[in-house]
């Protein structure tokens, strides 16, 4: 006889009163979540994130109203929950879940792991923590219409990383600097540009003319030579443009004169382009802007339709005051920070939007590309990923009913569920699918993971092996390497200062060369990695390392049962923080988005937690490509789905 | 008198900066058309169970005009635990009422209403007042009424229930449903002529852009989707493809039709046996075996669990937001979700 408790069995029901589950996120899968797991008598709970409440969020995170817009997510989320359901134990966190202080042991309290991420870093980080701590985790995604969830448990399913995903789309420096001729482009250059003027400076993000595009030359030697050429060169056309600022000595009246700014940019830089004359010989060539003459129009009137006010598209005129404004605000907002200042473009501070929204279109006019409303520039500058409250709330709703599973002993029940938009045509909406055993060479899971890194051991900088492979690449929080040189050279520690000395050398400086071996661990993750280096001497240009074994960065691949699986695992899945253009290449035209300052790496994140008063947009739920290219209409039974009609699965 | 007319009057008034703000992440999915459509429409909700308070809190989010919660049923201790609009200290307050003030707050743009009246009592009229009737724990009487009454004054009809770790729901907007599909460009590409230099990139039309295809749906009584024949030859081929829940739903309904409420863990063993009953004599009805619905049927379907609210919730709810602004296809004409196999199928019965 089944005694039931509401819906369950009293055993099960028992045992979720009992146990302790984690909650990664408090946004809009996580305040679904929350609510679905106190509804369903999961009483001990404890949530993190180190987000604060936006009005954007207002439309889904419904545990947010709008006077708490600037509080803390998971704060306010348990005291909304403890309002219907007052017995439940919830323990809130408002801080990152990559916190050194998260360690396995920390996680070996729960019984259960459930995201509610919005980003890879975060996702990779806690699927090695769960598979340290042998805890299994829930992981789960939405962007859009679409939705997935899948059960990660060590040693029965592949975990997080098993399946490589396709990384952050970026584009050539040639592209952005010469050739644009996507809207795309134009906005990555117009953010470069922020950050060149007011922001972080970075090699990778300059947007003066590029003489060693390797167009101009079929002879990669006269490629070499151009741009050997311009380094001694003191034209002040061909130095970046941070340098060209320091050259005028930072006088504010000449560098921030919006007039000789704006005609530096649109009009002196392009003219340099057009004598760059074989860029332009089956392309469009741009036409500089005659800046003083667009100025004489005077000021435009703003007409109201029955769009949104961001959804006009200006004119000429109107972008190029718009232009003007901003850089005087963002002038003055960086003089009134004092000395060594710096700004972070953030697609919600008014003014940086408008710089990029003017940049752009100035731009993507000289290029002759249609010029994009504000609305339109801030969903591909910001990353942002449409987002409805019904989409969290059916996934939400299956991660509890695999969390039932879990605590029941089926894990063998357990399921990757996608929805889709539309039903396939076995008329399903929800597509359970089989989970699939651990990869046998994951980097991450396998019994003792390897990988092989191609790069030039000559000009590879330590502080370069850190933070981009090491950190961004490979998902480390704080690796230690030591060198397989017989003598356990240490090359970078994870304890701050010990290492710091040898960022600035080069790999081959520690003797490092072809066929050398690393070994990395990352302490927090419980976590070792042995790193083969290939040295190589002709990587592509702006491809700093590759990994081998790495598919190839192309195009969307057509919709396959591979790609779905990966389609939405969550809001910041291809926004990668790749914040260089350096990922391997094999087209220009099918590379991969900049990635965003939303996503920084967690050593910017500690700097932005200090400094207070600054809006922590970092895991706001945003990113990547537009979910309408991920729209899985028709698919052809994927290889490992149900189906009912022809297997008995009961 | 309410004049309904086809197409949805969308007011043509400015979203304002509040609205923008709000809703962006949405308008940026649906497009600003689709929004003010929404915030032209007024909504009743009938239940306020499991199921109905998740439906109440995606539709005021979504932003619509207004909606009416009409429950007539007190709060017990039962129904705190179930749905998260009803606070602890509500108990013996209507339902509906109960739940107003928190679902004002989720979204303070929308106009929420309470009516404590049975739904039986309402007169004809009452439903004319609105674009979009949902109706959750109802008799199958009514919602064939309703849904006859609504469908001839082009009011869209929404049905849906939870039992246990089964749920569904129904729509019927219409003998003649337009709306609008948002498709990409399809552009031809160039060839390129010449072979001589690097490769051109050529100023390429935007990938991201797209155009509207109206299209139009046509759907059938819930009287009709629910007396579907079974015993011809083509319906009995087609049974193997067909969802069980679609059954398992006849079964539910006429057990809630007899004892006047649904199943009840505390009565757990003799509302099983009247499950069973029901379900050989409905099935034999229908002239189908009773087999169709294996023996251990009944431990899965009782009461409402809450993440199978909230997947149902989430499906109808999405359904309502489609009709009203008359964008993307609609799912026709039930949807069936299956919360121990993770399965969710959209199925079609009525006629051809």
């Amino acid at each position: 006889m089944v005694q039931l408790v509401g819906s369950l069995r009293k055993e099960l029901a028992d045992s979720l009163s009992a146990c302790r589950v984690l909650v990664v996120g408090a946004g809009g899968i996580g305040c679904e979540l929350l609510k679905n797991l106190v509804l369903t008598g999961f009483k001990n709970i404890e949530v993190i994130d180190l987000d604060i409440i936006d009005v954007s969020n207002l439309n889904r995170q419904f545990l947010f109203q709008k006077k708490h817009v600037g509080k803390s997510k998971a704060q306010v989320a348990k005291e909304s929950v403890l309002q219907f359901c007052p017995t439940a134990n919830i323990t809130a966190y408002h801080d990152s879940i990559m916190n050194p202080e998260y360690n396995v042991e920390f996680f070996r309290n729960f019984m259960l792991v459930m995201n509610a991420l919005d980003n890879r870093a975060a996702r990779n980080h806690v699927n090695r923590m769960c598979l340290a701590a042998d805890i299994p985790l829930i992981e789960s995604g939405t962007a859009g219409y679409l939705g997935q969830v899948t059960v990660i448990k060590k040693g029965l399913t592949e975990c997080y990383e098993c399946q490589p995903k396709p990384t952050q789309k970026t584009f050539p420096g040639c592209t952005i600097r010469n050739t644009p001729s996507e809207p795309i482009h134009c906005i990555v250059w117009a953010k470069y540009l922020f950050n060149q003027l007011f922001g972080e400076e970075d090699a990778d993000q300059e947007v003066s003319p590029d003489t060693a595009d390797p167009e101009l030359s079929w002879n990669p030697a006269d490629t070499e030579a151009r741009a050997t050429a311009s380094d001694q060169d003191g034209d002040i056309k061909r130095v970046s443009t941070k340098d060209w600022a320091r050259s005028t000595g930072y006088d504010a009246v000449k560098l921030f004169n919006k007039d000789c700014l704006s005609e530096s940019l649109f009009k002196d830089d392009i003219q340099y382009l057009l004598t760059m004359d074989k860029l332009w010989k089956k392309r469009k060539a741009p036409l500089p802007l005659d800046w003083l003459e667009i100025q004489k129009l005077g000021k435009i009137l703003e007409v109201t339709g029955t769009g949104l006010k961001d959804q006009q598209v200006l004119g000429v005129a109107g972008y190029s005051q718009l232009f003007s404004r901003s850089v005087e605000t963002l002038r003055s907002m960086l003089a009134d920070k004092g000395d060594g200042a710096e700004l972070v473009w953030d697609k919600d501070d008014p003014p940086a939007m408008d710089f990029v929204t003017a940049a752009a279109n100035l731009r993507m006019h000289i290029f002759s590309m249609n010029m994009k409303s504000r609305f339109d520039i801030k969903s591909m500058a910001g990353n942002i990923i449409p987002a409805i409250a019904t989409t969290n709330a059916v996934i939400a709703g299956l991660i509890v009913l695999e969390a039932l599973k879990i605590l029941s002993g089926d894990v063998e029940q357990c399921r990757t569920i996608f929805l889709n938009k539309q039903p396939n045509p076995r008329k399903k909406l929800l597509v359970p699918c089989a989970l699939d055993p651990p990869s046998a060479n994951c980097y991450v899971c396998a019994s003792k993971p390897e990988v092989t890194v191609k790069l030039n051991v000559h000009n590879t900088l330590v502080l370069a092996l850190q933070d981009k492979i090491l950190k961004e690449k490979f998902g480390m929080v704080a690796p230690d390497v030591q060198i397989e040189d017989g003598k356990g050279t240490i090359l970078i520690s994870s304890e701050e200062g010990e290492t710091e000395a040898n960022n600035s050398k080069f790999l081959s400086d520690f003797g490092i060369r072809h066929g050398s071996r690393l070994q990395v661990d990352d302490f927090l993750q419980d976590y070792t990695l042995l790193v083969n280096v290939i040295h190589c001497e002709d990587l592509e240009k702006d491809v700093e390392f590759e990994v081998v074994g790495d598919a190839p960065d192309k195009a969307p691949t057509p919709p396959s049962a591979q790609e779905d699986k990966n389609v939405a695992n969550g809001n910041k899945d291809s926004a990668e923080p790749s914040t260089s253009s350096k990922a391997p290449a094999e087209q220009d035209d099918v590379l991969i988005v900049d990635s965003d300052e939303e996503e920084p790496s967690s050593s910017t994140m500690d700097v932005r937690m200090e400094s207070g008063g600054h809006k922590r947009k970092l895991h706001d739920a945003e990113t990547g490509e537009a979910s309408a290219k991920r729209q899985r209409l028709d698919q052809p039974l994927a290889a490992d789905e149900e189906d009912d009609d022809i297997i008995a699965l009961d | 008198q309410f004049e309904m007319i086809d197409m949805i009057e969308k007011e043509e008034s400015i979203i304002s900066e509040e609205e923008a703000a709000q809703y962006d992440r949405q308008i940026r999915l649906w497009g600003l058309d689709a929004q003010k459509r929404l915030r032209g429409s007024r909504v009743l909700l009938v239940g306020l169970r499991g199921l109905g308070a998740e439906v109440a809190k995606n539709l005021i989010l979504a932003g619509v005009k207004g909606l009416t919660l009409l429950d007539h049923e007190q709060v017990t201790e039962e129904s705190c635990r179930a749905q998260f609009l009803i606070p602890v200290t509500a108990q013996g307050q209507n339902r509906a009422q109960a739940s107003l003030e928190r679902a004002q707050y989720l979204n303070p743009m929308v106009e929420v209403k309470a009516d404590t009246d049975r739904v039986e009592t309402k007169p004809d009229k009452f439903f004319l007042q609105f674009e979009a009737v949902c109706l959750t724990g109802c008799s199958r009487d009514l919602m064939v009424r309703v849904d006859q009454l609504c469908a001839q004054h082009n009011i869209k009809v929404f049905c849906g229930d939870v039992f246990g770790y089964h749920g569904y729901m129904f729509s019927d907007l219409g003998q003649e449903h337009n709306y609008v599909e948002e498709k990409p460009k399809v552009v031809k590409p160039k060839t390129d002529e010449s072979n001589d230099g690097p490769e051109a990139k050529k100023p390429k039309v935007d990938p991201n852009e797209t155009t509207m295809i109206k299209k139009t749906a046509s759907f059938c009584s819930l009287k009709v989707a629910l007396e579907v024949d079974w015993t011809n030859e083509k319906a009995k081929s087609s049974l193997k493809r067909t969802p069980v829940d679609y059954f398992l739903l006849h079964v539910l309904l006429k057990f809630r039709t007899d004892k006047g409420r649904d199943p009840h863990p505390e009565s757990f063993e003799a509302d099983a046996t009247l499950l069973r009953q029901i379900r050989d004599d409905v099935l034999e009805a229908m002239g189908l075996s009773s087999e169709l619905l294996p023996h251990d049927f009944v431990s899965y379907c009782f009461s409402e669990m809450a993440p199978v609210c909230a997947v149902v919730g989430g499906v109808l709810g999405q359904e309502v937001v489609k009709a009203l602004s008359q964008r993307d296809a609609p799912h026709k004409n039930f949807f069936f979700f299956d919360g121990m196999k993770g399965s969710g199928v959209v199925d079609y019965f009525g006629p051809k």
